[in-house]
């Protein structure tokens, strides 16, 4: 870090590039960190000193899917963040030069479910992130944290801290919120981040983003905006449910086909599910195998609707990486997004050996279908 | 492993703590020529294991030390309650201690060495 880069000299590490920026670094607030910068009529109500409540009944706000992890456990210790000292630990620890801090607690707002209160905790997080965290002569830096449930007092709340020392970007807790963020409702958040000059960051909850899954297609008003996303969002659901709880291991026998998702979330999913599972195996203690091999050996997906096939550069790597083995030719004919046989077609041949083009259209499925 | 063989070349022999020291279910870190290692009590039996991480150089020993949920034959959740996984305080990636293999995937482990015990002291070999 700090280096300058020269034009014979390559880049091999971190250390030889002259910034590096952790854009998500993670504060671990906690009530007692913020509760007294609370406007009234909350403060009056919630703030009481003699609390003496160790992770704080502020927690009741936020709305909880009441998941077993790794934190919950014990079994892995996240480091506390809650002061300039903390985060100046964790860049060194890093080695980043600069930190774009955002919430933990706070990643839970977008669900809170009294509106005034939200808009209140946003600004009590923001008093205190501006009084004791933020500080640009260390690096550190951070956003506006805005409520979505109410969208005039975040535009107010943006205008009123824009130029203030260490803000960067305006910051929406995304998980679980209602109606999906391209609503109307929303566009005064917008307007102000815009004449701020600040970008929108969005960030989503786990714990959050389930609780309000299947409202967020009733609040999509668009065709678009609920058909792109819909197939993948469902299936990555129901595989990895399958998975953790053990289908493919308690039916060994049994092939799964998924169907009008399309391609890159398989080998996103795969992936993903490896690298969760190698931190959370007891979300799953009856696997014997990795999820992306239970996929390999007993999951199937059809291919339409088929994206990218015109990109050379997609459906190669893409393909490879899903295994052609478990893709099965689909054209979902005569729907409106049908795909011609062609169309894959020719983007598989030049890619793939004629033996799993052969297999991608029809001998995997003569294979795997009672015929 | 740990033996009481005290044939081993004694100059190989790198002090760790007294046997009573280390208690069981617990472990003590040593530094050795600059590398971490911490050697464990499981059941009265000592065991080794390298403090870096293979997942990303985390200090993977010093972690809870916990049993393991698992299933039983009709697939009902057990919890074995034998105090012989440690978790990486970072990510939370679980190694058996007597192997140092990761629970999932089991393929991946963190190396382990060879433990000596003589005369009420615990040693680490080949150091
Ligand atoms: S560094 Fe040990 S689990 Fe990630």
């Amino acid at each position: 870090m700090g280096k300058q880069t020269t034009q014979t000299e390559t880049v091999t590490s971190l250390e030889h590039l002259e910034t590096v920026v952790d854009s998500d670094f993670h504060l671990s607030e906690q009530q007692d960190d913020f509760l007294s910068y609370l406007p009234s009529p909350f403060h009056d109500m919630l703030f009481h000193e003699s609390r003496d409540i160790p992770m704080g009944y502020l927690k009741d706000f936020y709305p909880t899917a009441g998941l077993l992890t790794p934190v919950a456990t014990g079994n892995v210790e996240m480091n506390k963040v809650r002061s300039q000292a903390d985060i100046i630990e964790g860049k060194d620890l890093l080695n980043v030069d600069r930190a774009i801090v955002t919430p933990t607690l706070n990643l839970y707002l977008g669900g809170v479910h009294h509106d005034d209160l939200a808009a209140a905790l946003a600004h009590a997080y923001n008093e205190w992130v501006l009084d004791e965290i933020y500080n640009p002569d260390e690096g550190i830096y951070g956003p506006v944290v805005v409520a979505p449930q109410k969208p005039q007092e975040a535009a107010a709340e943006i205008e009123d801290r824009a130029g203030e020392d260490g803000i960067v970007s305006v910051f929406i807790p995304s998980g679980g919120v209602h109606p999906p963020l391209g609503n109307e409702q929303y566009f005064p958040i917008y307007a102000a981040a815009e004449n701020a000059g600040l970008p929108v960051q969005l960030h989503s909850a786990s714990g959050t983003q389930m609780l309000s899954f299947p409202l967020q297609f009733h609040g999509s008003n668009r065709y678009l905006s609920n058909h792109a996303p819909t197939h993948a969002m469902v299936h990555m659901t129901h595989l990895t449910d399958m998975i953790t709880r053990g289908v493919p291991v308690r039916f060994p026998d049994l092939d799964i086909v998924f169907q009008e998702a399309g391609l890159g979330w398989v080998p996103y999913m795969t992936r993903r599910l490896d690298n969760e599972y190698s931190e959370k195996r007891s979300d799953a203690p009856m696997l014997e195998k990795m999820p992306s091999e239970y996929v390999d050996d007993q999951f199937y997906f059809t291919s339409q609707p088929v994206e990218g096939a015109k990109d050379p550069d997609y459906i190669g790597p893409i393909v490879g990486l899903m295994g052609p083995d478990n893709l099965m030719f689909s054209s979902d004919y005569p729907h409106l997004d049908f795909d011609h046989s062609d169309y894959l077609f020719s983007a598989l041949r030049s890619n793939f050996e004629s033996s799993d083009v052969a297999n991608v259209y029809g001998q995997t499925a003569l294979e795997i279908y009672d015929f | 492993m740990t033996t009481t063989d005290d044939s081993p070349e004694t100059e190989s022999l790198h002090y760790v703590a007294d046997v009573d020291e280390i208690t069981d279910g617990d472990r003590v870190i040593v530094d050795v020529e600059g590398r971490e290692i911490a050697v464990f009590n499981v059941d009265g039996a000592f065991h080794a294991l390298s403090n870096y991480c293979i997942h990303q150089g985390g200090p993977a020993c010093e972690g809870l030390i916990s049993g393991s949920l698992e299933v039983d034959d009709e697939m009902e959740l057990t919890y074995d309650s034998t105090n012989k996984v440690v978790s990486c305080p970072w990510h939370g990636w679980e190694f058996e201690i007597e192997s140092g293999e990761h629970l999932a995937p089991t393929d991946y482990r963190l190396p382990t060495y060879r433990v000596v015990v003589q005369d009420g002291a615990v040693y680490l070999d080949s150091y």
